[in-house]
């Protein structure tokens, strides 16, 4: 049975502790044996994103030394940390001799969600049920940092009883980035404006992501609207059934 | 008063509903028709695989490469001076227009659009100096008669729509008002041809210089570039000093790259190959020909970790992908001193800061939600979140700093808020009381609601309401065993996995048989709007003067020989045949040296008794070339030797166009409206 580690994110267990649990469940109804490290925090990417490295550098170093002493994959729900440690910690521990072999050696172990069921586990099918219509926001991080899509679509495609509707202008940022979405809150909110007004024209009551921080993001805005539709995370969907 | 400072800059812009209607057309228009344009070249993916490795090679290389390129080009006859900075640079230019280009110390300079220029703001030292300058770009006259900066490198008006034109024109020109977008570039063409006919000194950019061969290359879709360039008897070209390739070879993948991310195209309209000054035989180009070299920080940019940034070949792809840009404009990406940055967009974003410094720049760099967009959209691949990233980090003159630094333009709010969450995450038990008394704190402030209302002083309260803290993280929930079994549930499916057949596939150019290049090439001219004719050898004569007639034109420029035609049955006819350039004539005839099948182009090259004017000046050209003569790819087409052996080459891809205003593309700006290609 393989092993999983889960590195669970800063803000699945902070904000959005279900997701966590519906991974769990998910990812034991695939056969793998869960684990969960308690040190962990945060992959250090708010800080590596907004320039400030020794922060990150800090925070990351932390995450290393955590998962050093676990066995397994490690699996992430959000694309966006799973690409900061498959690149960015290299980029960060560049110059470093002796904690840059440490940064490779966890990415080389590390995955995002969908990708470590689908393409490690080879699973496409978990028999999950869906009473309605889904709608899918790649996000940049997962889609176009780490070249995941056909991944969650697969997972997405054979949950039965759901009705999959194309998000129009899909593949555009919801103007979330992290440190990005304070600093320039205009910017964010009319990129966010836009997203939401193609979730609109789906017409879909639920848009699903692989990424926390779109998820709150989103949902953020979704609320301060007034509007009813949910975002959820994939594991939330596929844990249903 | 107009407000300066960035985030003043930002909020004005949204608030431009003008603005913002003109900007999501061109960012609609430009990313449909650059996808268009890729579909014609399926082997993309290796192509910019390929690019990316020789902008490296380059640039890693760049002092052998540049000596090469300068010592070619000083060979064939161009004056080459290198400047270290805007003012050595402004100095050469203005120095070398009061001694050339005829008498008087008062010149008129026409000039093709050139962002160097821009970068060094050489027209203002230019008037200062006492020169007329004219923009002859449609763009870049547009913003030049409204006294403002190109809005985005390859469409500089992108931030007007066509009322605003119609009205500049009115006022600054006299015409009648209209916004018929063909009205206002006829009268364009109008006011501009003067400028072309009578200017002493033409000033252009540079788009690559080969280091093989010395030679320039110069993009235009309107044909001002080859006006300023054949015309005038004094021509600069300002290039940067990473703008070269190594070969015509690595030229022909740059240019197939070039047009299609910039502007949909296979290729520009003219590609102009220049190699030389006009020689004593020839009747037109240039008779003298400077080039400038800048260096203006890019040295140091070589030997920083923003060296990727040095691949650029200034597309503007970025630019048009980029949904930061899509609210803003380049008007927008102003520095600490509210003046505006060069180079706007993703790219602007780091080599404004480069060149000009980043105390000034380089907070521009925090403008970006690192989705990506614009390195998946970047012909080269240029990581430019990457390089983003490192802009905010600060010191990227200094790696070993690098540890220190702290985020560029980052505020003071937001830097005391990451650096005491550096502190928390990284200790797990500081961490989990925080988390604790978080979820306990918000359950205070919003007891009823999972998302609460947020002030918009915090910056995410602007737009959106933000999310309680659990008070039962996931850390207190996880349990080592969960009430599911392993295995329990319905059992998942495996399958084989389809990742197969993801892999691109190989792509080889095809051996044409003759039959199909004639019908490309053909369907390729009509494509880029020009006309192309099957006619046999013998009828020639004939079609040639019905053509004439129905456009009731009894003279025509032409080049002194064109094989495949016997011109004295012309001349029986009654035509007249004129072999110097004349700008009054209506119809110039041409041969070619070869036809490139795949984009519908014409090798026009220069030389004794074949004016480019001929190709340039008047409103109809007619090409007559032979079937032998087309060949598949641009690659095949520089490989002939005639190619190196020319004084300057146009590549001629229909007629001339332009879509500066509205993206709204316009037929026949400066070169001909009408391309008439006879093939036997």
């Amino acid at each position: 049975m393989p092993t999983v580690q889960l590195f669970i994110t800063c803000l699945v267990d902070s904000f959005f502790p279900e997701v966590g649990e519906a991974m769990v469940r998910v990812l034991r109804r695939a056969g793998t044996e869960v684990e969960f490290a308690r040190d962990q925090t945060c992959c250090g990417q708010p800080a590596f994103n907004a320039g400030l490295r020794a922060q990150a550098r800090q925070i990351a170093e932390h995450t290393l030394r955590v998962f050093e002493s676990s066995r397994g994959s490690v699996v992430i729900p959000s694309g966006s940390c799973a690409h900061m440690i498959r690149h960015n910690y290299e980029e960060l521990f560049a110059d470093d001799p002796l904690w840059l072999p440490r940064a490779k050696a966890l990415a080389a172990r590390t995955y995002e969600f969908t990708e470590y069921i689908v393409d490690v586990l080879g699973i496409t099918d978990f028999g999950a049920h869906w009473d309605g219509a889904l709608t899918y926001h790649p996000t940049c991080h997962l889609h176009r940092g780490l070249g995941i899509d056909r991944q969650p679509r697969a997972l997405l495609a054979n949950i039965q009883g759901a009705e999959i509707r194309e998000l129009p202008e899909a593949e555009d940022c919801c103007g979330f980035g992290g440190i990005f979405s304070v600093e320039h809150p205009e910017l964010s909110a009319e990129m966010l404006k836009r997203k939401i007004k193609n979730l609109e024209a789906t017409q879909s009551p639920t848009l699903v992501v692989c990424d926390a921080g779109c998820l709150m993001h989103i949902q953020g805005g979704l609320h301060r609207r007034k509007m009813k539709q949910k975002v959820m995370h994939i594991a939330e969907i596929l844990a249903k059934g | 008063m107009t407000p300066t400072s960035f985030k003043a800059r930002i909020r004005e812009s949204i608030a431009n509903e003008s603005l913002q209607i003109a900007l999501d057309n061109n960012a609609q228009r430009r990313l449909n028709g650059r996808a268009a344009a890729f579909e014609s070249l399926p082997d993309w993916c290796q192509r910019r695989q390929r690019a990316h490795a020789i902008r490296a090679e380059v640039i890693a290389h760049l002092d052998e490469y540049r000596d090469r390129f300068i010592s070619q080009a000083e060979k064939n006859g161009i004056i080459v001076q290198r400047a270290r900075d805007a003012a050595e640079a402004i100095k050469i230019v203005l120095e070398a227009v009061a001694a050339g280009g005829g008498p008087g110390a008062r010149k008129l300079i026409a000039k093709s659009k050139s962002m160097i220029s821009e970068e060094i703001e050489l027209n203002h030292a230019l008037e200062a100096a006492g020169q007329r300058v004219v923009e002859t770009d449609l763009g870049e006259y547009i913003v030049q008669l409204r006294g403002e900066k190109p809005a985005h490198i390859i469409t500089p008006a992108v931030h007007l729509r066509r009322h605003e034109v119609g009205r500049l024109f009115q006022e600054k020109l006299g015409i009648p008002y209209t916004d018929d977008i063909p009205t206002l570039t006829d009268t364009a063409r109008r006011v501009l041809r003067e400028v072309f006919l009578t200017a002493e000194v033409g000033i252009s950019g540079v788009n690559f210089g080969v280091a093989e061969t010395g030679t320039l290359c110069i993009v235009t879709n309107e044909g001002n570039g080859r006006m300023v360039t054949t015309l005038p008897r004094l021509h600069i070209a300002l290039m940067g000093m990473e703008r070269i390739v190594p070969t015509l070879d690595d030229l022909a993948l740059m240019l197939s790259l070039l047009a299609r991310s910039a502007t949909g195209q296979k290729l520009s309209v003219y590609t102009q190959l220049i190699h030389s000054p006009r020689r004593a035989d020839e009747m037109d180009g240039a008779p003298e020909r400077h080039l400038v070299i800048l260096d203006n920080g890019r040295s140091a940019l070589q030997h920083s970790e923003l060296q990727e940034a040095l691949y650029c070949i200034r597309c503007g792809a970025c630019l048009n992908a980029c949904p930061v840009f899509r609210e803003l404009s380049g008007h927008a990406y102003v520095g600490r001193d509210g003046s505006i940055a060069p180079y706007p967009g993703p790219i602007g974003s780091i080599i404004s800061g480069g060149i000009l410094g980043f105390e000034q720049f380089g907070h521009l760099a925090q403008a970006s939600s690192l989705c990506g967009a614009c390195k998946d959209i970047c012909p080269i691949d240029i990581d430019l979140p990457k390089l983003l990233t490192r802009v905010r980090a600060g010191h990227p003159y200094d790696k070993a700093q690098n540890g220190q630094s702290t985020g560029i333009g980052l505020s003071w709010m937001s830097r005391a808020g990451l650096k005491a969450y550096g502190w928390i995450a990284s200790s797990p038990q500081i961490f989990a009381l925080s988390q604790k008394l978080a979820g306990m704190g918000t359950r205070i402030l919003s007891p009823f609601s999972q998302w609460m209302w947020m002030p918009s002083f915090t910056g995410w309260g602007t737009s959106k309401d933000f999310p309680r803290f659990a008070t039962r993280p996931f850390r207190e929930r996880f349990q080592r065993r969960d009430t599911l079994r392993p295995g329990s549930g319905p059992a998942p499916s495996s399958e084989a996995s389809d990742k197969q057949g993801e892999e691109e596939k190989e792509v080889q150019v095809p051996q044409v048989p003759a039959q199909d290049l004639v019908a490309r090439f053909s369907q390729e001219v009509e494509a880029v709007g020009g006309h192309a004719y099957r006619v046999r050898p013998e009828e020639l004569p004939q079609r040639l003067i019905e053509f004439l007639k129905e456009r009731e034109v009894g003279e025509v420029m032409t080049w002194d020989s064109i094989p495949p035609l016997n011109q004295s049955s012309l001349a029986e006819a009654g035509v007249r045949l004129e072999r110097s350039p004349n700008a009054t004539l209506r119809v110039g005839m041409t041969g070619a040296l070869s036809a490139i099948a795949q984009t519908g182009t014409l090798v026009i090259p220069a030389g004794k008794g074949r004016p480019l004017s001929t190709s340039l000046l008047p409103e109809i050209h007619i090409a007559i070339i032979r079937t032998s003569q087309i060949v598949w790819s641009l690659e095949e087409a520089l490989q002939n030797r005639e190619v190196r052996g020319a004084s300057a080459i146009a590549l001629v891809s229909g007629p001339s166009r332009t879509a500066d205003i509205e993206m709204t593309l316009t037929i026949g700006v400066h070169g001909p409206k009408g391309l008439f290609v006879f093939i036997l």
